[in-house]
């Protein structure tokens, strides 16, 4: 489990996986004060523990968007887009630009 | 009838049983049908008290515009939103309706100037117990079930199954999230026992709540990536009762704290005239053949139905 950036990001995860995750780690511990940094893995829920909530959706998209260079359309998103951060880069900055999360 | 007020489905056929309906969108009860929806709500009253023991608390027809807006009602409800107003008490202002037509030959009230309109009619019956334990300080799970007339506009109407006004049942828990969780989990197995024994199916399916504008909505778009609404759904495409984790929504919206956080809150909320639908499509139009929901509930609970839970 991995809850830093790591040099073989790139070959585990595509182009900027690493840079993504160290970004929405965060960009989370930003929102939850009270958040140890430690306690912050890649597979941290991030809904049942309210750390991301409904207020940062619409950041947090747009965050998304910035990275990965094309619109995400909000109709496709589905239960668990935002699980945790693993599913959030896997769904959303990793496959290949696609303007679909892979729910 | 008035355009978008259509009254396919039940209106004439089911007269006899004691429903009424209005262009407006909105029916009268009396007779075979009023008795089975009196009837309904005892059994669910039974099932919050014996669950629970819930408190029932009953509330107005309407709520202040500022305390729905604690929660944002009105950004993402405005289209069903129906506001209660009145004339200006000035009196030149009370004379200069008086004197006018006062009604148009549609039936549209010829209105001089009004007063600020700061209240919504009741969109859901749950809403004022939120705001009516305002700022408590939680020690365990508060449970309660209150009932009203609920007003939501749609762009259609059709008798029972979508009405402008219509009676809502709803049980409430307030406390921490593994309470309400439990809440919601013992609430549905309960409808599921009480609508088995009704012979009445349902489906439970995932479902959102009726957004304006909804993808431009954070709570719509968290519903949509952590599901929190479930319905049951009667013949495939009419919810008759739904269960809602509120998180901390209204816990945050209304100050009420548990373990020193914004509580959470969960809902079960049942639409009267709908299950009157559903029980007389499955029973059929002779009440003799309908069930007898109080007694069904006394039978899943073991509480007579005559008898306070």
């Amino acid at each position: 489990m991995s809850s830093e950036p790591r040099a073989d990001d790139h070959g585990q995860h595509g182009p900027g996986s690493g840079d993504a995750r160290a970004m929405l780690r965060a960009w989370i511990l930003a929102k939850n004060d009270d958040l140890d940094a430690g306690a912050l893995s890649d597979q941290t829920p991030l809904l049942t523990t309210r750390y991301l909530r409904s207020v940062h959706l619409p950041e947090l998209i747009l965050l998304l968007e910035r990275v990965r260079g094309t619109p995400i359309d909000v109709e496709y998103l589905g239960a668990g887009d935002f699980r945790d951060i693993d599913t959030i880069v896997t769904g959303f900055i990793t496959p290949a630009q696609n303007t679909e999360p892979a729910s | 009838m008035t355009a978008g007020c259509a009254a396919p489905g039940p209106a004439a056929e089911w007269e006899p049983l004691g429903l009424s309906w209005h262009p407006s969108g909105q029916s009268s009860l009396s007779g075979p049908l009023l008795a089975l929806a009196g009837r309904l709500d005892r059994a669910f009253l039974l099932l919050a008290a014996t669950l629970w023991g819930a408190r029932e608390e009953r509330h107005p027809a309407s709520m202040p515009a500022g305390t729905l807006q604690r929660v944002d009602y009105l950004h993402s409800f405005p289209h069903q939103a129906s506001f209660p107003v009145r004339l200006d008490p000035d009196e030149a202002n009370l004379d200069a309706f008086r004197a006018g037509p006062v009604l148009g030959p549609d039936g549209d009230v010829r209105l001089t100037r009004l007063a600020p309109a700061r209240e919504v009619l009741t969109p859901a019956a749950c809403y004022h117990l939120y705001a009516g334990h305002e700022g408590t300080s939680l020690a365990g799970p508060l449970y309660l079930t209150t009932s009203n007339t609920c007003f939501r506009h749609e762009a259609r109407y059709e008798p029972l199954r979508r009405q402008w006004s219509f009676t809502m049942r709803e049980f409430v828990c307030m406390g921490s999230a593994p309470e309400t969780e439990a809440f919601l989990a013992e609430g549905r197995s309960a409808v599921d026992l009480l609508l088995k024994r009704l012979d009445v199916a349902v489906e439970w399916s995932v479902a959102t709540d009726p957004f304006f504008r909804p993808l431009q909505n954070p709570q719509y778009l968290m519903q949509r990536v952590q599901p929190s609404k479930h319905e049951a759904v009667y013949g495939g495409e009419l919810a008759i009762g739904s269960a809602n984790q509120h998180h901390d929504h209204f816990g945050a919206g209304f100050s009420i704290t548990r373990d020193g956080g914004p509580a959470s809150s969960a809902c079960i909320a049942f639409g009267i005239e709908r299950w009157l639908f559903a029980l007389v499509r499955r029973h059929g139009t002779d009440p003799a053949a309908w069930p007898d929901p109080a007694g069904v509930a006394a039978q899943v609970t073991g509480v007579p139905a005559g008898e306070p839970a």
